[in-house]
C-alpha cells in the first residue's frame, strides 16, 4: 500500500471522528423533522405503516411535507439495533457523510488523475463545516449529496466499464426517493454528464439504454404517486416563490394599473408579472454566490455554527485562485466542464424556493467548492515554492527559502486557528447559544411527565411556537406504541396548527383562563402560556438558562 | 461618431426632466442649492461664514464644500431651482462618461498595434455601459456630491496615467518637461479636489494614489523632478483640509456611523469566553479585535452581494429604484468573465481595475448601513470596464461558434429589454412610488404658506419630515443676509444644528408645545393633527397619500 492510502485512511478516520463525537448531544436535541423521521421508521418497523397508517409509504406525509421516504427506511436497521433514540436517527446520515468523504477522493482522482488533488479535496470535505453540519443530523439532503457523488463516480467509471453505468442510474433513481431537491438536481446532473461525455455514451449506447430503462422502472412508483395524489406537490408549492402571490406582486399590480391609466402599451409588456417571477428565480439563484452567506454568517441557525459561515474564511482566497486555475489550467476539458457544471447546477433547485440562499437545498455545491480550494492551495503552494528560482532574488537565496517557510508557517497557523475556532463554535458554543433553535427540552420534559403521569387523568401540551408539533416529540420520547397511535389519531392531519389527541395526551394551544382547575390535569407549555396561579411542578431550561418548557397544574 | 452618440445618450438620460425627477429635493439638495445661492450673493454660506474652504456647517454634518461652489454658476444662470441645484451633478456625470472612454483607452494601451483597436473597442463599451448604468444615472440626477467626486477621481487616474506613460513611449531620454509636470500636477489637483467634495474620497484617494505610485514607480523614477513638484503642490493644496481633519468636528460624523462602536460584539465574545469557562485559549480565539475584523468583512462583502449588484440595488430608494440592481442583469456573465480574463491576459495597466474597485469599498464598510451605493460610488467605472472587457473577449470567442448570430441577437434583445425595464420603471413609476423618500410635499406646503401668510401672525411647521427651514429658504429664495440676522438656532451635543425660527416661521417636532400666541397656521403630518382643529388644506404625495396638513385653531 502506498503512502497516499495511509493518508486517505487518516482522512477517513478524521472524518469519522468529527462526525461521531458527541453525536447525541451536538446538536443538543433532534429537531421536529428528525423525530418525525425516527418515529415513522419505528412505526414502519413495528406495524409496516407510517403514523398515518399508510402501508410502506414511498412518500412520507410527515407534517404534510409529503417528502421522499427513503431516509426513514435507512433508519430502521439502526432502530432495530440501538432502539428508538436520536443516535439511531442520525447514524444513517453519519455513514453517508463518511461515504461522501471517500467518494470525493475517488471521484476527484478519477477526474483529475492526480491523487494529491483528490486527497486534499477529501480532507477539506472531511473538515468542512458545511458537510459536518449536515452529516451529524438526520437531513435527507446529506444522503442525497452522497448519492449524487456516487452517481457521478459510477457514470464516469461507467464510460470505460459500461457495466457500471446502470449502477449510476439506479442510484440516481433512488435519489428521487431521497430528497426533494434532487428530483430536480439529479436528472439535470445525469443529463449534463450525458452531454459532456456524449462520445463515450454513443459507443455504449446499449448499456446507456438499459440504464435509463432501469432508472425509469425505479421512478415509476413516484411518477404514479405524483399523478394520482393531489397532495404530492403541496410542499413544493408551499415553498416556491409563486406561493404567496399577493404580497409578491403588490408593487407590480400598482404599476400595471398606472400603465393602463396612461395607455402605456410598452409599460404593460414590461410590467408583465411573468418577468417578476423570472427575476425572482434569477435572484434566488445568484443569492447563493453571496460571500457573506458562504463565509461569514450562513443562513438560519440550524444550518451553521454560530458566527461561522458554511466554509472556512481562510478558504476564501483559494476559491478564487482555484476557479481561475481550473478555468485556465492544464486540465482535461471535460474535467473542467464536469466540475463547473455541478457547481452551476447546485443552486438551481433552491432558486425556485422562497428561503434563499439555503444551505440544505444547495448542499450539492459540495464538493466542488472544496475542489476549487484544493486547486487553489496547490497552485499557491507551487507559486510560493518557486519564489526562490526567480533570478532577481538569486543574491539572497537563503533568505528566500526562509520567506517561503515563513509564508507556509503563517498560513498553516491561520488554517489551524480557523479550524480550532470552528470546533469551539460548533461543539461548545452552538449547543448553548442555539438550543432553542434545536427545540431543546422535550427529552427532559417527557421523562418528567412519564414519571408523574399516573397521577393525572389528562395531560395538555401546547403546540404553539416554539413548541410546534410537540405531539411528535412525545411520541418519539415515549416510544408510544405505533399501532395504538394509528387508531387513536386516525383523522389528524399533519398541518402546522393541527391538534392531536392520543392516550391521555392532548396537544393544542393552551388558553389559561379557560382551562379547568384541579389536580386531574397536567399542563405542559412555555412560560407565557401560564399565569401566576399556575402551580409549578418543573421548569426545563435551554442550555443558555432561559426557560424552555414549564410543567404546571392549575 | 459613436463616442458622440454615447455622450448624447448619457446627457439625455441625465438631463431629461431633471427638475421633477427625482420628484422633489432632499434636505441635502436644498442645502446645496441654498448655500450656493448664498455664496453667489455675498461669498458667504447660509450662516455667514466667508468663503468656507474646508467645510459647510449646514445641518451640523460639515459637508465638504466644493459642490456648493460648483453650483454657484448654474444657479446664477438658471435661478435657484431643483434643476440648477442638480445641474453640477448631472453635468459632471456626463463628463465622467467621456473621461471613462479616454481612461479605458489609456488603460489597455500597450505597445503593439492590435491592442490599440482592442483598447478603443473596450473603451467604447465601457463608456456606453456607464452611460446607461442605473447606478450612475440615479446618482447623476440628484445633487449628490459623491458623483462629482467620482468625476475628479476618474479624471485624476486618467491624467496620472497620461503623465507617467509619456516618458516611456517616447524614445528620447527623459528630461525636464513642463508638460509632464503640469499633467501630473493636474492629476494631483483633481485627486485633491475630490477630497474637498466627498468624505469617502478622503480615504479612497490616498489609497488609490499610493497604489498608482507603487505600480508606476519605474516611470516615476525617470521623472523624479516632476514627481517631486507635483507631490509638493498636492501637499500644499491639501494642507487646509488636513488641518480641518484634525478637529473634533471632522471626526464626529465618522464616530457616529461606524461599526466599531457596536457594543454587541463585545458582549457576544465575552459570553463565548464564559461558555469556555474563561479558558486562556478562548480569550485568544474570541478576541474582540478579531470579532470586529469579521464584522468589518461582513460589511465589506455586503457591497459585493449579488442581490445588491444585480437584483434590487441599494435598499435606500434614493440610490436605487428597487427593480434593478446597481448593475444590469445582462452584465453578470461578462462581469465575471471580464474579471477572470483581466487577470489572465494582463493587458496594459490592468491591475489598476481590481485595486481601485476593492479599495473603494474600504471606507463604506466601516459604516453600519451597508451596502451603500453612494459611499462606494468611487468604484465606478471599474465595474463597467470589467463588463466591457468581458464583452469584448467573449464576443470574439463566440464568433467562432456557428450559431453566433442567434446568440448575438438574443442577447442584444435581452440587453435592450434590461435597459427598457429600467428606464420605464424609472421614468414612469419611480416618482409616484417613492415621492415620500424625496420629502415630497414641502414645495406645495411652502407655496401655500406664501399665499396665505399675511393672514397669520405665526407659521408653525413640523420637523417630522426633517429640516423644514432649509426648504423655506430654498423655495422663498430668502435673502441670506436677512436670514443671518433673524435666525435663532441651537447647536446640539453631536454638533447638529437646530433652527428654531426665523421671520414668522417656527419649527418644532411637536407643534402643540409651542406657545399659542396670536393667529397661527399649523402645518403638520396627518397622524399628528389633533381633533377639533380646522383643516385648511391637505398636501398629497404623488401616490395619493397625505404628506402634510395645514390647519388652524
Amino acid at each position: 500500500m502506498s503512502k497516499k492510502y495511509y493518508i486517505l485512511i487518516l482522512v477517513i478516520i478524521l472524518g469519522v471522528i468529527l462526525r461521531l463525537y458527541k453525536i447525541g448531544e451536538v446538536p443538543p436535541s433532534p429537531d421536529w423533522d428528525e423525530v418525525s423521521l425516527g418515529y415513522n421508521a419505528y412505526s414502519i418497523l413495528q406495524t409496516g405503516r407510517d403514523e398515518y397508517g399508510e402501508f410502506l409509504p414511498i412518500v412520507l406525509r410527515s407534517f404534510d411535507d409529503y417528502k421522499p421516504a427513503l431516509y426513514t427506511y435507512l433508519i430502521i436497521p439502526f432502530i432495530k439495533i440501538l432502539g428508538l433514540n436520536v443516535i439511531a436517527v442520525r447514524l444513517p446520515s453519519v455513514v453517508f457523510g463518511v461515504i461522501a468523504v471517500i467518494t470525493t477522493y475517488l471521484l476527484v482522482n478519477e477526474l483529475f488523475k492526480r491523487s494529491n488533488i483528490a486527497l486534499l479535496t477529501s480532507f477539506l470535505v472531511s473538515i468542512s463545516p458545511w458537510h459536518i453540519q449536515f452529516s451529524r443530523i438526520a437531513f435527507e439532503s446529506n444522503v442525497g449529496l452522497s448519492l449524487n457523488l456516487l452517481v457521478t463516480l459510477f457514470f464516469i467509471k461507467g464510460l470505460k466499464n459500461p457495466k457500471l453505468l446502470p449502477i449510476s442510474f439506479i442510484l440516481g433513481a433512488l435519489n428521487l426517493h431521497m430528497y426533494q431537491s434532487n428530483r430536480v438536481f439529479t436528472p439535470l446532473l445525469l443529463l449534463v454528464l450525458s452531454i459532456i461525455f456524449k462520445k463515450e455514451i454513443w459507443k455504449n449506447i446499449k448499456w446507456y439504454g438499459i440504464s435509463i430503462f432501469l432508472a425509469f422502472i425505479l421512478a415509476i412508483p413516484l411518477l404514479f404517486y405524483i399523478l394520482s395524489n393531489q397532495n404530492a406537490l403541496l410542499r413544493a408549492k408551499g415553498v416556491s416563490v409563486f406561493s404567496d402571490q399577493t404580497e409578491f406582486l403588490k408593487r407590480n399590480t400598482n404599476k400595471l394599473e398606472n400603465d393602463l391609466k396612461n395607455n402605456d402599451y410598452l409599460g404593460m409588456v414590461i410590467d408583465n408579472r411573468r418577468f417578476e417571477y423570472a427575476k425572482s428565480i434569477v435572484s434566488g439563484y445568484i443569492s447563493h454566490f453571496n460571500l457573506n452567506w458562504l463565509f461569514i454568517s450562513g443562513d438560519i441557525a440550524r444550518h451553521h455554527a454560530p458566527n461561522m459561515g458554511l466554509l472556512y474564511l481562510i478558504e476564501l482566497p483559494f476559491i478564487f485562485i482555484g476557479i481561475y486555475g481550473l478555468l485556465f489550467g492544464q486540465y482535461e476539458k471535460r474535467t473542467k466542464l464536469t466540475v463547473f457544471a455541478i457547481f452551476l447546477l447546485a443552486p438551481i433547485p433552491a432558486s425556485i424556493t422562497k428561503d434563499v440562499p439555503h444551505a440544505v437545498r444547495a448542499l450539492n455545491f459540495l464538493p466542488t467548492l472544496q475542489v476549487f480550494v484544493a486547486l487553489g492551495i496547490i497552485q499557491t503552494f507551487q507559486f510560493v515554492s518557486n519564489i526562490k528560482y526567480q533570478p532577481r532574488f538569486n543574491r539572497g537565496q537563503a533568505l528566500n527559502i526562509k520567506i517561503k517557510y515563513l509564508i507556509f508557517f503563517m498560513y498553516i497557523s491561520f488554517f489551524i486557528f480557523n479550524i480550532l475556532y470552528y470546533l469551539n463554535q460548533y461543539f461548545v458554543q452552538y449547543p448553548i447559544e442555539n438550543s432553542m433553535d434545536w427545540q431543546y427540552g422535550y427529552k427532559e420534559a417527557v421523562s418528567e411527565v412519564e414519571k408523574i403521569e399516573p397521577m393525572y387523568e389528562k395531560i395538555v401540551v401546547s403546540n404553539m411556537p416554539h413548541l410546534d408539533q410537540s405531539y411528535m416529540f412525545f411520541l418519539f420520547y415515549l416510544k408510544y406504541p405505533p399501532n395504538l397511535y394509528q387508531t387513536d389519531a386516525k383523522n389528524a392531519s399533519g398541518g402546522f396548527r393541527e391538534n392531536h389527541i392520543f392516550g391521555k395526551f392532548e396537544f393544542r394551544p393552551i388558553e389559561w383562563n379557560k382551562e379547568i382547575r384541579g389536580r386531574s390535569v397536567l399542563y405542559v407549555g412555555k412560560s407565557s402560556d401560564f399565569l401566576e396561579d399556575a402551580r409549578n411542578i418543573k421548569t426545563i431550561r435551554f442550555l443558555n438558562n432561559e426557560t424552555a418548557i414549564k410543567i404546571v397544574e392549575k | 461618431m459613436i463616442v458622440f452618440g454615447i455622450i448624447l445618450l448619457a446627457a439625455v438620460l441625465r438631463f431629461t426632466s431633471l427638475d421633477n425627477l427625482p420628484p422633489s429635493l432632499t434636505w441635502d439638495e436644498a442645502a446645496w442649492g441654498y448655500n450656493a445661492y448664498s455664496l453667489g450673493i455675498n461669498l458667504r454660506d447660509e450662516f455667514g461664514r466667508f468663503l468656507p474652504l474646508t467645510y459647510l456647517e449646514s445641518f451640523g454634518d460639515f459637508k465638504p464644500p466644493l459642490y456648493a461652489y460648483l453650483s454657484i454658476l448654474p444657479i446664477k444662470l438658471f435661478g435657484l431651482s431643483p434643476f440648477a441645484t442638480r445641474f453640477a451633478s448631472a453635468f459632471f456625470g456626463v463628463l465622467t462618461v467621456v473621461i471613462a472612454y479616454f481612461l479605458t483607452k489609456q488603460l489597455f494601451k500597450t505597445w503593439d498595434h492590435v491592442s490599440s483597436q482592442v483598447s478603443s473597442q473596450v473603451a467604447l463599451l465601457s463608456a456606453g455601459i456607464l452611460a446607461i448604468s442605473p447606478w450612475h444615472i440615479l446618482l447623476s440626477r440628484a445633487a449628490f456630491e459623491a458623483n462629482v467626486a467620482t468625476f475628479f477621481i476618474v479624471l485624476g487616474v486618467l491624467l496620472f496615467l497620461k503623465a507617467t506613460s509619456r516618458g516611456v513611449v517616447s524614445s528620447t531620454p527623459p528630461r525636464w518637461n513642463g508638460f509632464d509636470t503640469s499633467v501630473l500636477c493636474l492629476s494631483i489637483l483633481s485627486f485633491v479636489l475630490s477630497m474637498y467634495t466627498f468624505n469617502s474620497a478622503r480615504v479612497v484617494v490616498p489609497l488609490l494614489l499610493f497604489g498608482l505610485i507603487i505600480g508606476k514607480r519605474k516611470e516615476l523614477l525617470k521623472m523624479k523632478k516632476q514627481f517631486l513638484i507635483s507631490i509638493l503642490f498636492g501637499l500644499f493644496i491639501f494642507s487646509p483640509l488636513f488641518l480641518f481633519l484634525q478637529t473634533p468636528q471632522a471626526k464626529l460624523r465618522f464616530a457616529e456611523v461606524n461599526i466599531f462602536s457596536d457594543i454587541e460584539v463585545v458582549e457576544r465574545v465575552n459570553m463565548q469566553i464564559e461558555n469556555d469557562n474563561n479558558a486562556w485559549w478562548s480569550k485568544i480565539i474570541h478576541n474582540r479585535r478579531l470579532a470586529y475584523g469579521v464584522e468589518y468583512l461582513r460589511h465589506y462583502f455586503d457591497n459585493l452581494s449579488p442581490n445588491f449588484l444585480f437584483i434590487k440595488g441599494d435598499g435606500n430608494p434614493k440610490f436605487s429604484i428597487q427593480d434593478v440592481g446597481q448593475l444590469y442583469l445582462f452584465e453578470i456573465p461578462f462581469f465575471i468573465a471580464g474579471a477572470f480574463l483581466l487577470f489572465r491576459k494582463k493587458e496594459g495597466d490592468w491591475w489598476i481595475i481590481p485595486y481601485w474597485m476593492l479599495i473603494s469599498i474600504i471606507p463604506a464598510a466601516t459604516a453600519r448601513e451597508t451596502p451603500h451605493a453612494l459611499r462606494i460610488e468611487s468604484a465606478l467605472p471599474t465595474f463597467q470596464i470589467l463588463t466591457a472587457y468581458g464583452i469584448h473577449h467573449l464576443v470574439s470567442t463566440i464568433s467562432k461558434i456557428q450559431i453566433k448570430y442567434l446568440i448575438f441577437y438574443l442577447y442584444t434583445f435581452f440587453l435592450i429589454f434590461n435597459f427598457l425595464y429600467f428606464t420605464h420603471n424609472y421614468f414612469s413609476h419611480y416618482s409616484k412610488e417613492f415621492s415620500h423618500e424625496w420629502q415630497y410635499g414641502y414645495k406645495d406646503a411652502i407655496s401655500y404658506v406664501r399665499q396665505v401668510e399675511d393672514q397669520y401672525d405665526r407659521i408653525y411647521f413640523t420637523e417630522s419630515l426633517g429640516r423644514p427651514y432649509i426648504y423655506f429658504l430654498f423655495y422663498t429664495q430668502y435673502d441670506p443676509v436677512k436670514f443671518g440676522e433673524e435666525v435663532s438656532a441651537t447647536r446640539e451635543v453631536l454638533g447638529f444644528v437646530h433652527i428654531e425660527n426665523f421671520d414668522k416661521y417656527y419649527f418644532a417636532k411637536d407643534l402643540q408645545e409651542l406657545p399659542k400666541q396670536g393667529k397661527i397656521l399649523f402645518i403638520d403630518t396627518p397622524n399628528k393633527v389633533p381633533d377639533g382643529f380646522k383643516i385648511e388644506k391637505t398636501f398629497h404625495l404623488l401616490n395619493g397619500e397625505r404628506a402634510l396638513i395645514a390647519y388652524t385653531l
